[in-house]
């Protein structure tokens, strides 16, 4: 664990940090677990639960930042029906790793946010949808699950308050598009996954066709800090009114101290970076961020003063989504990062619909003629074009995901790429349309 | 009422039902927005993009065929963002699409193409390499060229969605995704050709007919399938008259576009190298070509003599049930008026005559109550003695329809178990089944009865109506005891009492009979005892209720109405009815012979005895269809004069003395009359083969050598005498309008109708004792039909034979091993009768005891069979026996 000591108050990765915290549930319970489970269980009307978590504001830490309460204000109310809810522990996206950290090191934290959400939205059954390479957290939480359920804070009966709440853990397959939901309910359905057309969305017709919800395991962590020790303290942290509570960084790539950093929304990527992850490894000045995992638009030094809140960032251009942040030093090809980004992209496009299909095989395939010297300069408006044509136009975010880190480098550093560009049309190797890909 | 919206689609303002998508609503105001992805019959996927339109209020463009019309949306199709959408989304598309439209079948009539031609420039800006799959030998029938696949999941949703056969899935990811079968063998499915039909390009096509034609050059005639009684519409495509496919466009006929493997890959009979193509006369022993002149002349003289020498009950007449309306009522009227006698029979004599009798007896109609419609939208279905997916696949679709998507409770009794892996059966969506050995019919419908007495599930209305026959029933089945009903179904007596609760609670039933009823012993006697749980429960009557004995022939139904039966006339109408005679005979201008008439097997018995003399057999083949213990062909031999009109040389047509090349299908027209009672058109696809001509025509011919002429200028003019006859015969609309039950005969049925036979209907029988059956003859050898085969021609068509060219023994695992049999074991299956060399298959949807034998592949398993003739329908049994069954030497 890279942690510097925290300048904040530690929400979520306050226990794990506690010498000795092994996330057992003794360990758990002593740190004052479940506490919130006891008081509302019973005692607060579910939908004064979600209340409770409306007014924290709290919002969706996966990606697309959907405020937590109002999701779940979406389910019919007057359904009679199974509802479910699913745990996202997918984390897919390049540059993230804080799920992993919560559910390995601290999975009551995540048990017990489980629990209030089923009780919230009436569900008996959720389902933790977890990334197939986690194998450790798959065991760990599976083990945490017999725990609590031997303790009655899961299962039929939950703390004797006639509540029944089921927690399964489903391994994925190893899919990046799993993690966006209609996949995930897909794939938990046995299916392939393959993002589903919404409407309807999960709220009305989800898993099974029930109405479903699906929260990132840190969003769910987060609550229950929320039901303890209130909205309003919740709601104070960050930069209310839009981005309340802390957001757990993970910050990678050219710095000091890499890792999960949980800092209050609305810190600027400078404080991140050099306060936090210890500032860049070398002396190269910085010359990229990615401030959102890899489908979120980069960032140059010139935002370094951007606050790390979703409003802020969105302004900026690009997206808070998932909270990875990535960062890249002075002598790192933009044109070569934008290729490796979008190799990731080609190999995990589902190959559902054709912009996303067969664009990001175009793009990828483009991006390494060019990198490999052999770039025309009509083949930047190409880029751009094929880019704004996926853009919007597929079943799933992955679309807009994909195009992001080529849209942004082309904005920031055409040049990069214009050179790479004049080098080939200088040494003809523009006109040799051997293909790229015969030669990998 | 329908609650409705209105919207503007560019600038049209429309009214329709809510729920409509707005590529549907486009399409009502013509305007058609390009898609791939998008079919009417399967659910949105909205994967292609290529239907993306800008709706006001809405940030981004959105897929028409997924979005349902709302309340004042307005919708554009046209404006520059959706052209330059529609196009960028082309070239996507295109991009991995190789450039080879001229050596593609579905070049002329492909949807990428089209669009192409209408959104994109002719150069491609995409000049990176192009993803190239592997050529993979997919099956003999189905051609996939993966590399023109567009994605768009048409055939698997297909095959999932509305087969239920789940043949195919996409495997792969992003550019690599490609469509494929999940095992490492060829394909193995229904072979519907569904996939080939509904894909938007040159993905899937047939082998059949691969690289001979453009679709400019075919010619098109839409007809009807010949295969079975569903009676499904085709369209008939043809080169030089050549038979080159057959496709149904999309919610075209009763079967709504949906076609199954005889339909689609099972055309090639009608230029089969074999079909007749000059009269034939018997000259010194052997059969040599003849002018129709000779032909006609003799045997127009031939008859008058022998009807002069022994009267005209000497005489038998047999019409194939797969002739057309036109030549059945002509077959009739020349039977009855040329030649005059009542020895007329057609192979609806298998088993379609014991469904319409009980129809008759219980509620005075000769046709289904019900339509394919009611079908799809029945709660609950009860399926008994049929694998309906294997007899009228289509009709099974209506059933998948109804339990698939719209959740109706599916009961089925059957001879065959639910399987894992297994396609082509019914019983796996099944809520209730229940699994009975071929004599298990009977007591398990009884069973269902019993638990509507005992749990006091009778129809109020009906205990207050018909106390008696309540009462009479009641007793009945009271009188079984439900240890007995158990050891002769091997189902629970609760799980009697589920089923008959979970059918009872439902506003809208149906039940299909099949022909392990119709053509076992007392079919008509169960389908009465059938009608009387309809009646029971208080469904009788009601709309979109009714039992439904499925035809297994084209045109069963039609040859019962036709009157080509000795017991109807044309109507039909009972042949003893002086009022319909009188009706008949004044528009004949001729008294109808009286006499009772013989059936086929009186017809078959008269020939060996002496009493018969000479018989014409119009497509026909009883020597071929009948085991050899029934003695048809030594009977057939001893004729003075046989006369066979036939498609091909037969095991009966090489017995006679005149055999008159007829025409198939596919060269005639007229009409012929599904299973639900819809009259459809049949029309002519390609010219006449030879010096084949339409039975009908022959007919009238001969007619007018006899003496007695019955002119026809064509078969629409034999049409029109039929409707004076029967008013209203055939309004050819898209779908038949039922019959009501006639109240009067209901009524009479319930007052003392029902009493007669009362007590067998409503016995278990004993085990049935098979004639000769022994202790070592330990199976019971059922002959079947599968979904491969039907018909008598099917054979004979290559591209089935490609699926299915032989029969195999097909038992279960448990009993493979107790005799000591593996898959693929030559066996040695045996009785009293004969003896027959097979290979064995094992098969766990076959139960335990049972082995069956298709049908079409029987010869040598007929010699095993025995034939029974039912006293009071005189239908003939013949399809199960009991043998003995040992690993060959």
């Amino acid at each position: 664990m890279t942690m510097a000591k925290p300048k904040y108050e530690l929400i979520l990765l306050k226990n794990m940090l506690q010498p000795g915290y092994t996330g057992s549930l003794a360990d758990y319970e002593r740190a004052g677990g479940y506490q919130a489970l006891r008081k509302i269980l019973g005692k607060v009307a579910p939908a004064e639960v979600t209340a409770m978590v409306t007014k924290s504001g709290l919002r969706g830490r996966g990606g697309a930042g959907f405020p937590a309460g109002i999701k779940w204000g979406f389910l019919p109310k007057d359904y009679q029906g199974p509802k479910y809810l699913c745990c996202n522990a997918d984390e897919s996206e390049p540059g993230t790793f804080k799920d992993r950290q919560l559910m390995e090191r601290d999975p009551h934290q995540v048990l017990e946010g489980i629990a209030i959400a089923c009780y919230a939205i009436g569900a008996e059954t959720a389902y933790i949808y977890i990334r197939g390479e986690f194998v450790l957290g798959a065991k760990i939480l599976e083990k945490a699950i017999a725990e609590a359920r031997a303790a009655g804070y899961l299962g039929k009966n939950v703390l004797g308050a006639g509540v029944t709440i089921d927690v399964w853990v489903h391994r994925g397959a190893g899919a990046y598009i799993c993690g966006e939901e209609t996949a995930l309910l897909e794939s938990l359905e046995g299916k392939r996954g393959l993002p589903r057309v919404k409407p309807p969305f999960p709220a009305t017709a989800g898993l099974y066709g029930k109405p479903t919800v699906i929260n990132n395991v840190e969003t769910l962590a987060n609550l229950p800090h929320i039901i303890t020790r209130g909205p309003e303290w919740f709601a104070s942290i960050g930069s209310p009114p839009k981005s309340t509570g802390m957001r757990i960084f993970c910050v990678s790539g050219h710095v000091k101290r890499p890792g999960n950093y949980e800092v209050p929304m609305g810190i600027t990527c400078r404080d991140l970076i050099f306060e936090h992850a210890g500032g860049m490894r070398s002396d190269k000045p910085l010359k990229a961020i990615i401030p959102g995992g890899a489908s979120a638009s980069f960032f140059t030094p010139e935002h370094l003063d951007v606050k790390l809140d979703f409003e802020s960032v969105a302004q900026a251009g690009s997206m808070l989504g998932s909270g990875g942040v990535t960062v890249m030093e002075e002598g790192t090809s933009m044109v070569w990062a934008a290729l490796r980004l979008m190799e990731f992209f080609h190999h995990e496009s589902c190959g559902k619909c054709s912009p996303c299909r067969e664009g990001s095989s175009w793009l990828v395939q483009t991006l390494r003629r060019i990198v490999n010297k052999r770039g025309r300069m009509q083949d930047l408006e190409t880029l751009t074009d094929l880019c704004q044509n996926i853009a919007g136009r597929t079943v799933c975010a992955f679309g807009d995901a994909e195009v992001a880190p080529i849209l942004s480098t082309l904005k920031y550093w055409r040049h990069e790429y214009e050179e790479l560009i004049r080098t080939a049309e200088a040494n003809g190797s523009s006109e040799l349309l051997m293909p790229a890909a015969a030669r990998h | 009422m329908v609650e409705t919206v209105k919207l503007t689609i560019d600038g049209h303002h429309i009214t329709v039902p809510k729920g409509t998508l707005v590529i549907e609503a486009a399409r009502q105001v013509g305007v058609m927005v390009p898609h791939f992805c998008y079919h009417p019959k399967l659910k949105p996927d909205a994967n292609c993009r290529m239907c993306l339109v800008e709706i006001e209020k809405m940030p981004k463009l959105q897929t028409a065929c997924s979005t349902p019309a709302a309340e004042g949306m307005v919708v554009r199709t046209a404006t520059t963002v959706v052209n330059e959408a529609h196009k960028s989304v082309l070239e996507f598309i295109l991009a991995n699409h190789p450039l080879d439209c001229p050596v593609c079948d579905q070049g002329g009539r492909c949807d990428l193409q089209d669009f192409s031609h209408e959104y994109t420039p002719t150069t491609s800006r995409f000049i990176e390499v192009k993803r190239v799959f592997p050529k993979e030998y997919f099956s003999p029938l189905i051609e996939t060229q993966m590399n023109r696949c567009v994605q768009c999941l048409r055939c698997v949703r297909y095959c999932d969605e509305v087969m239920d056969v789940k043949a195919l899935a996409p495997s792969g990811r992003g550019t690599m995704t490609e469509i494929k079968h999940f095992t490492h063998h060829e394909l193995d499915c229904e072979f519907c050709g569904g996939c080939v039909q509904i894909c938007p390009v040159g993905a899937i096509t047939s082998r059949l007919s691969m690289y001979e034609f453009r679709p400019w050059m075919l010619k098109r005639a839409d007809t009807v399938c010949t295969y079975c009684g569903d009676g499904c519409q085709i369209t008939i495509q043809t080169k030089e008259n050549q038979l080159i496919e057959v496709m149904s466009a999309q919610g075209a006929g009763r079967n709504n576009g949906d076609l199954c493997a005889r339909g689609f890959f099972g055309y090639h009979v009608s230029t089969h190298p074999d079909r007749l193509q000059h009269p034939l006369i018997r000259r010194n022993g052997e059969l040599v070509q003849a002018t129709w002149e000779d032909a006609l002349e003799w045997v127009a003289e031939t008859a008058i003599r022998l009807k002069l020498a022994h009267g005209p009950n000497a005489f038998g007449g047999l019409i194939g049930a797969r002739c057309t309306n036109e030549d059945l009522y002509l077959f009739q009227k020349f039977m009855r008026l040329v030649v005059g006698t009542n020895n007329i029979d057609s192979s609806a004599r298998y088993g379609q005559i014991n469904g319409v009798r009980a129809l008759r007896r219980v509620q005075g109609t000769s046709r289904w109550t019900v339509t394919f419609d009611d079908i799809v939208s029945a709660e609950a279905l009860l399926l008994v003695g049929t694998n309906v997916t294997e007899t009228n696949p289509i009709t099974g679709l209506k059933v998948k329809e109804a339990v698939k998507k719209r959740q109706a409770t599916l009961l089925t009794i059957e001879a065959l178990e639910p399987a894992v892996g297994t396609i082509s059966n019914i019983a796996n969506l099944a809520a209730h089944h229940f699994s009975v050995q071929p004599d298990g019919f009977k007591p398990a419908v009884l069973g269902l009865i019993k638990a509507v007495v005992e749990e006091n599930l009778v129809s109020q209305p009906l205990a207050q109506k018909a106390p008696g026959y309540v009462q009479a029933v009641s007793e009945a089945v009271r009188r079984l005891s439900w240890q007995a009903i158990e050891r002769a179904t091997g189902s629970s007596s609760q799980s009697f009492i589920d089923a008959t609760r979970s059918f009872t609670r439902t506003a809208r039933a149906v039940i299909l009979v099949g022909q392990g009823v119709l053509r076992a012993p007392d079919g008509s006697g169960l389908t009465a005892t059938l009608l009387d749980l309809l009646l029971l429960t208080g469904h009788h009557g009601l709309p979109g209720c009714g039992v439904a004995p499925l035809a297994e022939e084209n045109n069963d139904q039609g040859a019962v109405e036709m009157g080509a039966a000795l017991e109807y006339l044309p109507g039909p109408s009972d042949a003893n009815d002086q009022a319909a005679r009188a009706r008949l005979a004044q528009a004949w201008k001729e008294e109808l012979p009286k006499g009772p008439g013989k059936s086929l097997m009186e017809m078959i018995e008269g020939a060996r005895t002496g009493s018969l003399k000479a018989m014409f057999i119009v497509g026909e083949n009883p020597a071929g269809s009948l085991p050899p213990s029934a003695g048809t062909m030594e009977a057939l031999q001893s004729l003075d004069l046989l006369v066979c009109q036939e498609l091909f040389l037969t095991e009966t047509a090489r017995l006679a003395h005149v055999v008159l090349p007829a025409c198939s299908y596919a060269e005639k027209d007229g009409t012929f009359t599904n299973t639900e009672g819809h009259v459809q058109s049949v029309r002519h696809a390609i010219e006449l083969i030879g010096e084949s001509r339409p039975d009908w025509e022959i007919l009238s011919a001969l007619s007018v050598l006899m003496g007695y002429p019955l002119e026809y200028g064509d078969a629409k003019e034999i049409f029109k005498e039929i409707r004076s006859l029967i008013p209203g015969y055939g309004l050819l609309g898209p779908a038949p309008t039922p019959p009501r039950p006639d109240q009067a005969v209901v009524e009479s049925y319930l007052k003392t109708g029902y009493s007669s036979g009362l007590a067998e209907r409503y016995t278990l029988g004993e085990r049935r004792a098979a004639s000769g059956e022994r202790k070592d003859f330990s199976l019971t050898l059922l002959v079947t039909q599968t979904l491969f085969h039907s018909g008598k021609f099917s054979t004979r068509a290559k591209g089935l034979l490609q699926v299915q060219a032989e029969g195999a023994f097909s038992l279960n695992p448990a009993d493979g091993t107790r005799l000591g049999l593996a898959e693929g074991d030559r066996v040695r299956v045996s009785n009293d009768l004969g003896e027959m060399t097979t290979t064995v298959k094992l098969q766990d949807r076959v139960p335990v005891g049972l082995a069956l034998f298709p049908e079409h592949f029987d010869q040598e398993a007929r010699r095993l069979l025995r034939v029974s003739t039912d006293p009071a329908t005189q239908v003939p049994y013949y399809k199960s026996a009991s043998v003995k069954v040992e690993k060959a030497k």
